[in-house]
């Protein structure tokens, strides 16, 4: 559960609870106003003076950089480190010491490699050097995925179906590197989509309530002229 | 015996199980004007502080994924920290066993309400066909009962907890009293011109949410939220829908956190009452009821009446036949997945609807089985739309582009374009699935557990096959892709493990007699007159349709038959 309990939570489930019994009594009505006060306290949360509670500070700062990496700022918006992913991983991982000890074991991989390829940490290397290391992560994760014959695919498979990662079967050196990369990869993810930042990236619209639910013509017309039915 | 025996009350009818058919027990027995007791294993529900209706993954910290990433380890609420499951495959304490050689996992819900607080809330009727399997291909047994018998229940039912459909004229799938239903969204059009080219048919689906309102509950707000329960009940569960409005009554007694270990005898052929573990106290609580209705959910009420053992019935009670546990049945599951460029760029909309598709594709082929290489139907279910993002969303998209701008743009773009398909078909009924008592195991109630053997057959294995092919040929119809399978993935995926689609029925089936069956028609013990079992188990077939819908229905026309025996004094 969640450890803000604000005078802005009390309110929002308030509100949401009012717009519940107003649904019950007259119908329904939008809740566009639920959804902005949503919006709007966590946004507030995301970063703010954040006590970090798992790691020290240059395993922070990798974080931090890493989720600048992995999910930039463009000009649509912001990075994962904007929408809280160090915080995320760092909250979680003080919760969990299985986690904390995939992070930190990670964490201490990657400067050791970094150290073994240019002589310096992850935080202290060059922007062109970060990325490589990075590349070059990616590439043997997918060489592993391409030797186990195995597609990289939106769908879920059997051997993700607990989202524990990958377990590299051959000896590999990088393979460590590439377990580490998956898990700050796929929460720096996840931190970024759940995020209002992320939300809005995606341009979700949903989560509201309406009388009458109806599809819009103009999405209708583009897609069936874009099909084979058109 | 009992070591505190406190409930000194005699009840007309004492209920196990507050899901589909103990809800609906519940309601029709409180109507009548019966003193009811209401035993549930799980605890009381408040809607208003438990369902996570509306609330967004950043009102948490953990985002969803739970107090220190407990859904990254495989370690969370099954469907999720925002579902309203409350139970899952493995209880802590409560355990079941596996035979040698199989798999099966058993999914209990533990709270008022059971299941139904969280199921996908698909209702379709069986259909005429349905109740004679073996008059149609000489596989299965045929129910005591045909559809004509059941269809003013099935009535009865949907104007009670409300369903919304059109009417189709489609013989696997019967029409019913419908609420008005929602339009198709675009991905959900485009399947339908797809099927439509196929000659497969996709109608407006039949879902127990209600678009009008009904017995003071607001019609559907269009949320989506289903899954996680629904404050304003526009969602059928049987905890708000008609325990809730039952207990009004004053006649309505409801015992929580009770597990049931067996159902009492007296010696001469009658039950008593019903001996429970009160979890509070950890002490044996005894209630005295004129009738006694089980509906724990199929193996639940199979296992109570398994662990039930007297002289007469040393092999449980109403199992002179030595069916009970035998003819357990889950529905064949396969699901693929898609992505569709013509959705790519469309103009953002909220896709999110009444929770889940708003059309399905019925059994189509019901008379072509003749040029078919397997014997019964299945209905397909539709995924598809612009999701709210969650944890997980993304993990095979990250990895598919790695990582940095591209990734994120890939993701943007794709945002949507992805639809799913899962088929739901028949199993047949065989020798080797079935449950049993495990003489080694007890739970931490002292209850003696369940022990599950399952097998598919061949014909479960090609109808499989046929739903890939199908998936595959909408996709690629839509000018889509499929997101395919490896030859690894499809031997370990190619089938739903048993149990996972969470429609086990069977195991005291219905029959004509006490020889080939445990229940009759009315769900009665053939051989314990006040003795009745209201939940899937009474199943002899399990039809491509969802069994909760036929659960109601058919928990509703017992109870009418056992309120005219009760006022007869034949029970």
């Amino acid at each position: 559960m969640s450890n803000f309990v604000s005078v802005e939570t009390f309110d929002r489930r308030a509100l949401i609870r009012g717009l519940a019994i107003a649904l019950t009594a007259v119908g329904s009505m939008d809740l566009d106003a639920a959804q902005q006060v949503h919006t709007e306290t966590a946004a507030e949360k995301a970063r703010g003076n954040y006590k970090v509670k798992a790691f020290e500070p240059n395993e922070f700062k990798t974080l931090e950089r890493l989720a600048e990496l992995i999910v930039p700022k463009d000009e649509k918006s912001g990075s994962a480190r904007d929408a809280g992913a160090p915080e995320f991983i760092d909250t979680l991982s003080s919760q969990n010491e299985k986690l904390a000890d995939i992070f930190h074991g990670g964490l201490a991989w990657l400067d050791s490699e970094m150290r073994k390829r240019y002589q310096t940490t992850f935080v202290g290397a060059k922007p062109a050097q970060q990325t490589e290391m990075l590349d070059v992560l990616v590439a043997a994760e997918r060489a592993e995925a391409a030797r186990r014959g195995e597609e990289l695919v939106y769908q879920k498979s059997s051997l993700y179906k607990d989202f524990s990662g990958y377990t590299v079967q051959r000896a590999n050196e990088l393979g460590p590197g590439i377990v580490f990369f998956d898990w700050v990869r796929k929460m720096t993810v996840d931190a970024f989509y759940t995020s209002p930042i992320g939300v809005k990236d995606l341009n979700y619209l949903g989560n509201r309530a309406y009388s009458k639910y109806t599809v819009p013509q103009e999405s209708m017309d583009y897609a069936m002229k874009r099909s084979p039915f058109a | 015996m009992p070591q505190n025996p406190r409930n000194q009350d005699t009840y007309d009818a004492v209920v196990v199980g507050s899901g589909a058919g103990g809800g609906t027990a519940v309601q029709v027995l409180i109507e009548k004007g019966l003193k009811v007791a209401l035993l549930e294993a799980g605890p009381m529900l408040d809607p208003r502080t438990e369902f996570k209706e509306h609330k967004w993954p950043s009102d948490y910290d953990h985002r969803g994924a739970e107090e220190g990433g407990a859904q990254y380890f495989g370690k969370g609420k099954p469907f999720g920290f925002f579902s309203t499951t409350s139970g899952g495959w493995q209880l802590e304490g409560e355990p079941y066993t596996v035979g040698e050689g199989s798999q099966f996992q058993w999914f209990r819900s533990r709270i008022l309400g059971g299941r139904t607080n969280h199921y996908g809330r698909m209702s379709f009727r069986f259909a005429e066909y349905d109740f004679k399997p073996h008059d149609k291909d000489g596989l299965g047994t045929n129910w005591p009962i045909s559809y004509q018998d059941i269809a003013p229940y099935y009535d009865k039912a949907e104007e009670f907890i409300g369903v919304c459909g059109t009417q189709e004229n489609v013989a696997s799938c019967p029409d019913g009293k419908f609420h008005t239903a929602p339009p198709p969204k675009v991905h959900e059009a485009l399947i339908k011109k797809a099927c439509d080219k196929l000659g497969i048919i996709c109608i407006a689906n039949r879902r127990a949410i209600i678009t009008k309102a009904l017995n003071g509950r607001a019609p559907c707000h269009y949320c989506g939220q289903c899954g996680r329960g629904c404050q304003t009940a526009s969602a059928y569960s049987s905890a708000q829908v008609q325990v809730f409005p039952a207990m009004k009554s004053g006649r309505l007694k409801i015992f929580d956190l009770a597990m049931v270990r067996e159902v009492l005898m007296d010696g001469n052929g009658k039950a008593t009452g019903i001996l429970f573990i009160d979890k509070k106290t950890r002490t044996e609580q005894i209630i005295r009821a004129k009738t006694v209705i089980l509906a724990a959910s199929a193996c639940e009420s199979t296992r109570i009446l398994l662990n039930s053992k007297t002289k007469e019935f040393p092999n449980g009670i109403g199992n002179g036949s030595g069916l009970l546990g035998r003819f357990l049945m889950d529905t064949v599951g396969f699901g693929l997945s898609g992505y569709v460029p013509a959705m790519e760029g469309m103009p953002h909309y909220d896709t999110d609807g009444y929770g889940g598709a708003h059309l399905f594709m019925p059994w189509w082929l019901w008379d072509q089985h003749k040029k078919l290489d397997f014997p019964r139907g299945y209905h397909i279910e539709i995924g598809g739309g612009y999701g709210m993002p969650g944890v997980g969303s993304y993990h095979g998209a990250a990895r598919r582009y790695g990582y940095g701008a591209d990734m994120k743009k890939q993701i943007r773009d794709g945002y949507g374009a992805a639809i799913a398909f899962a088929g739901r078909g028949e199993m047949i009924p065989n020798d080797h699935s079935y449950c049993e008592i495990d003489p080694n195991v007890v739970d931490r109630w002292g209850i003696p557990v369940l022990k599950f053997h399952f097998k598919w057959s061949d014909h479960e294995w090609r109808q499989a096959r046929h739903m890939e092919k199908t998936f595959a040929d909408i996709i690629t119809t839509m000018g889509g892709r499929v997101s395919g399978l490896s030859a690894a993935q499809r031997e370990a995926d190619g089938i739903s493990v048993p149990g996972t689609i969470i429609h086990e029925v069977g195991g005291a089936r219905m029959g004509t007699s006490a020889k080939n069956s445990v229940l009759n028609g009315y769900c009665q013990s053939h051989e314990v007159k006040n003795l009745f079992v209201m939940d899937g188990a009474s199943f002899v077939s399990n039809p491509d349709k969802n069994p909760t819908l036929t659960i109601n229905a058919l928990a509703w026309r017992a109870c009418d038959y056992m309120a005219e025996e009760l006022r007869k004094g034949n029970v």
